[in-house]
């Protein structure tokens, strides 16, 4: 039952018969265009391609949530979506969020209430709160709950990551007031 | 709702300055929110190919042809292997904690002439890129004879079911052994009551957020395999690999660095990690493997599943005379790279005192993917049946079920005690967990008001799970008289650097539970360096010494000793070597001080580490016959296994009609011994509880009995808590140190999962104790309540 063996005169098949096509998308601020398989997803896009690798995949079938980025601002699951579908659309990732030496705020109050474990779901966390605290709007843990339940975590419990998010938002709010009364006074 | 901390102990002394037994931010988690972390899928080598695998999709099954062709000639395709060229290139793989007087049943990483379970893998395919892989899998012929199946442990063991090993075992029992001590028949026939009942608990998963994944690279003219890999156990799987390749362990080479969650399914290799190591061998180029969910589903290992005949015999009044646990574990279709679970008999009596105990396993080879270590290994399965046969003997007996679980209890002056199967109790203080449980839920006070449904037409139920965990071994001897691959230790390196601080060298991977920073901790704490100075290097097999692993809630218990004792030889060189440069006498009048050594009667007489490291490194200002360098390795197993126990209460609302219920709050009182850091304590209670209330309520792998296929193996299908999920959560703490370990630590990793079950399920019955109603079987869905409403009104449910 053994396999026969490729005779080894065999040049090695390169792979290149398969349709591609030519993708432009800016992703965290860079414009990049690359030739890609047309099944190659958007995870694997950014993860093989792109060397992002902060965004992960743990189920390739949308309901995990670990492989949430920001499209056009809007939360999504990229491994739902094919690289082709985001030509000329805007991309921000995991790798967005501390450009600089120190953690972003989001990341601070995740380290400070321990949200995180094994860490692999955690850019799942960040990028769905990211696009969640563009609504500035207050929300309830139970609210909290809702709004976060496309992304699963297996290590936490998720008690400290909902304190996190919540910490963080109310936050968001609370500074985004201040701005709002800050220019009404100015005015 | 939040989470609630409440101590009760006195605040340990430690050094001043020390960050042992703090909250200290953790060392993983920069790296970790920058989506900087490196996991197994994340390093992409120049050449790098990969690799796809064609699994047995019948539950049993000959392999009568397979015709690869096609798949040889495809497109990106560059090798293909079946089950003969892997028997003819490795030996099959071995087992790390074998059941004791169980036979082995060699496999290969391909299955040879039958495949035993749906998903076992067949074919293996490397190309250049996964999508081609996999097309060329479709384009793999396999002719297969489809064999008649079992799927649970009555039918495996009926007379006349087909033997799955026949070449090793003349029935589908892998083995039957009995402990116990006493004389547990004479009991019950001296007893009032005796109670039996058969509890069933479901076969899940740990479910891990990041799948398997392995990235194998072999230097031929170095000879060297590069093996990068998710798990947690380097040192482990660098010696399995090496058995099963053929190959000097020094040619292996493994390092996992950041690990997606393990929970006891990465330990030991699995069939992939050896086919890429051979593929890569044979292409000479780097071979990877990605697992994904579906096949995570089907070919990592589950947990739990096993079926408990608990008997409880006691007086009139209450006082237990003897417990017994009859049990059978549903093994799967082979042995997994670890073992079956095996702390059922450890702890089958719980925090009880019993002098006459018998425990009986047995473990049934079925047609299903095997079982390994899921977190808590055998103990939140025997906790579910003596919990739920405490509430039913305080029934019987009309007492309350906290008094008949106190009077029972291991007293505190009573340990250390030795149970019935030879487990040594090392202290503790049980019944404190359980009075702090009932006050926490107001027991005393639901006991008397609660009589028929509330306003809302519901009934509320309050139930309570006391339990014990083994955390740790009880010694390497234990492990060696069990044929167990692996010793009860830890050990680390310290290695001073030019910078003034020290990295520690560890083979514990980082699977999500903070060793790094714990670690971290004892040794500033225990050299006397700022935090920030440490450095933890871990998981990689060419840099660490030799060691056991991330599982059994073990490591820190085992890696504090070896610190502290690395930690006081280093210390004790490094003041050595600085006496010797501040021409100071008495080497007792220096101590080490944040970033540096400084004398205790003059605070501005000092030296920077930096220095001092520097001059031991360079071997160059030391004293004579001082060695150079400034490097330590030790090893340390503790004195026995530490026991961290607690008690669980759950508070539920029924509905007596429809069986529908809802967790109003679980409450969790428990003892980890002296915490190293209590937050990151905190974080492994409560994400082990929430997956013990998983297992408890929603989640289990189904076979489907006629066609042997699991019927819910994606994630859509197979019910994990999501955040909506979990109830509001409660966490108390006390404080008892073990005598047996350093500082008196207990493991905190898998106390979550053990009693949240036997929780509701107490809490349900609670409620619904007018009707009589008992539970047997996990999970509890409403579904299983109705029915057991049903039941207890003397209908026949189907």
């Amino acid at each position: 039952m053994s396999a026969p063996r490729p005779p080894i005169e065999t040049p090695l098949p390169l792979g290149l018969g398969e349709p591609n096509i030519i993708v432009t998308v800016e992703v965290n601020g860079t414009t990049v265009t690359e030739q890609v398989p047309t099944r190659l997803n958007v995870a694997d896009f950014l993860r093989h391609r792109l060397g992002l690798t902060g965004t992960h995949v743990g189920c390739e079938q949308g309901v995990c949530g670990m492989c949430t980025v920001l499209v056009d601002g809007e939360a999504v699951k990229s491994c739902l979506l094919f690289a082709a579908q985001v030509n000329g659309r805007r991309i921000e990732t995991v790798e967005s969020l501390a450009p600089t030496e120190s953690l972003s705020p989001l990341q601070q109050i995740f380290k400070e209430e321990h949200g995180l474990q094994c860490g692999f779901c955690t850019p799942g966390f960040l990028m769905t709160t990211t696009a969640l605290a563009e609504s500035h709007q207050l929300l309830t843990e139970d609210e909290i709950r809702e709004e976060l339940a496309g992304v699963m975590c297996r290590c936490t419990g998720y008690e400290f990551i909902v304190r996190a998010v919540k910490r963080y938002l109310d936050g968001v709010v609370h500074t985004s007031r201040d701005d709002v009364a800050a220019d009404s006074n100015a005015n | 709702m939040t989470t609630v901390t409440e101590r009760e102990a006195p605040a340990p002394t430690r050094p001043q300055g020390s960050p042992i037994g703090t909250n200290a931010a953790r060392k993983e988690d920069d790296r970790l929110l920058r989506g900087a972390g490196c996991f197994a899928d994340d390093v992409d080598p120049a050449r790098v190919v990969e690799m796809a695998i064609g699994r047995c999709p019948y539950p049993h099954a000959r392999i009568v042809d397979i015709d690869v062709s096609a798949a040889l000639g495809a497109e990106g395709v560059l090798e293909v292997f079946v089950g003969a060229d892997v028997a003819a290139r490795s030996d099959p793989i071995g087992i790390l904690r074998p059941v004791p007087g169980a036979p082995a049943i060699p496999h290969y990483a391909l299955a040879q002439r039958t495949a035993t379970y749906e998903g076992q893998p067949v074919v293996s395919v490397v190309a250049i890129s996964r999508h081609h892989a996999e097309d060329a899998i479709e384009l793999i012929t396999v002719d297969y004879e489809p064999l008649p199946h079992v799927s649970d442990v009555a039918s495996a063991l009926a007379p006349g079911a087909p033997i799955i090993h026949p070449e090793v075992l003349d029935s589908n029992l892998l083995v039957a052994n009995r402990q116990g001590a006493g004389d547990v028949e004479a009991r019950c026939k001296e007893a009032d009551v005796v109670i039996e009942a058969d509890f069933f608990i479901n076969r899940v998963t740990g479910l891990p957020m990041e799948t398997r994944a392995v990235l194998a690279e072999w230097r031929p003219g170095a000879r060297e395999l590069m093996v990068r890999t998710s798990t947690q156990v380097p040192h482990l799987i660098r010696k399995q690999l090496a058995e099963s390749l053929r190959i000097d362990e020094s040619a292996v080479r493994v390092a996992a660095s950041d690990v997606g969650g393990g929970f006891g399914l990465k330990l030991g290799i699995y069939p992939e990690d050896l086919l890429v190591s051979l593929h890569a061998m044979s292409l000479r180029r780097p071979v990877k493997f990605v697992e994904d969910r579906n096949e995570h589903f089907r070919s990592t290992t589950h947990g739990r599943e096993s079926v408990h005949h608990y008997t409880v015999a006691a007086r009139s009044d209450g006082h237990i005379l003897a417990m017994s646990d009859v049990y059978a574990n549903d093994l799967g279709g082979l042995n997994s790279p670890f073992g079956s679970s095996q702390l059922s008999t450890v702890v089958f009596n719980g925090p009880y005192k019993v002098d006459d105990g018998m425990v009986e396993r047995r473990v049934v080879v079925t047609n299903k993917t095997p079982i390994g270590a899921y977190r808590g290994y055998g103990q939140p399965e025997v906790n579910f049946a003596y919990e739920r046969i405490m509430d039913q003997l305080a029934r019987r007996l009309g007492l309350d079920p906290v008094e008949l679980r106190a009077a029972n209890m291991v007293k505190a002056d009573e340990l250390p005690w030795v149970n019935p199967t030879g487990a040594v109790y090392d202290s503790g203080d049980y019944e404190r967990c359980l009075r702090m449980a009932a006050k926490a839920v107001r027991w005393d006070e639901h006991r008397r008001t609660a009589h028929g449904p509330g306003s809302d037409g519901r009934y509320r139920g309050i139930g309570f799970s006391s339990y014990i965990e083994r955390t740790g071994y009880a010694s390497s001897k234990f492990l060696a008289g069990r044929g167990s691959q692996f010793g009860a230790h830890e050990s680390v390196t310290l290695r001073a650097n030019r910078t003034g601080g020290i990295d520690v060298y560890t083979g514990v991977s980082s699977i999500g539970q903070g060793s790094e920073t714990v670690f971290a901790q004892m040794c500033s704490g225990f050299f006397g360096l700022p935090y920030d100075a440490v450095t933890v290097h871990a998981g990689d097999t060419a840099m660490s010494p030799l060691n056991t692993g991330a599982f059994a809630s073990r490591t820190v218990i085992a890696a504090a000793g070896a610190l502290a004792e690395a930690c006081a030889h280093l210390q004790a060189k490094t003041l050595r070597i600085a006496a010797f440069i501040m021409e100071i006498e008495d080497v007792n009048k220096l101590k080490v001080d944040g970033y540096e050594v400084r004398h205790r009667d003059d605070p501005l007489l000092a030296l920077p580490l930096s220095t001092v490291f520097t001059r031991a490194i360079l071997g160059q200002g030391i004293p004579d016959g001082e060695s150079p360098g400034l490097e330590e390795t030790s090893y340390f197993e503790p004195e026995g296994a530490a026991y961290s126990f607690g008690t669980a209460a759950a508070i539920v609302n029924v509905d007596s009609e429809t069986g529908e219920f809802e967790v109003e709050r679980v409450v969790m009182v428990h003892d980890s011994g002296t915490p190293i850091n209590p937050k990151l304590i905190e974080g492994q209670v409560l994400g082990g509880l929430t997956q013990g209330l998983g297992a408890a309520l929603s989640e289990e792998l189904r076979y489907d009995g006629e066609t042997g296929q699991l019927v819910n193996g994606t994630m859509m299908d197979y019910f994990a808590p999501m955040i909506c999920d979990v109830p509001p959560v409660e966490l108390h703490h006390t404080e008892v140190p073990s005598p047996f370990t350093p500082m008196g630590v207990r493991g905190a990793g898998e106390v979550g999962c053990i009693p949240p079950a036997a929780a509701v399920a107490n809490a349900v019955c609670n409620a619904l104790e007018e009707f009589g109603v008992e539970l047997y079987r996990l999970p509890i869905t409403p579904e299983r309540v109705w029915q057991a409403l049903r039941e207890a009104n003397g209908e026949v449910v189907s």
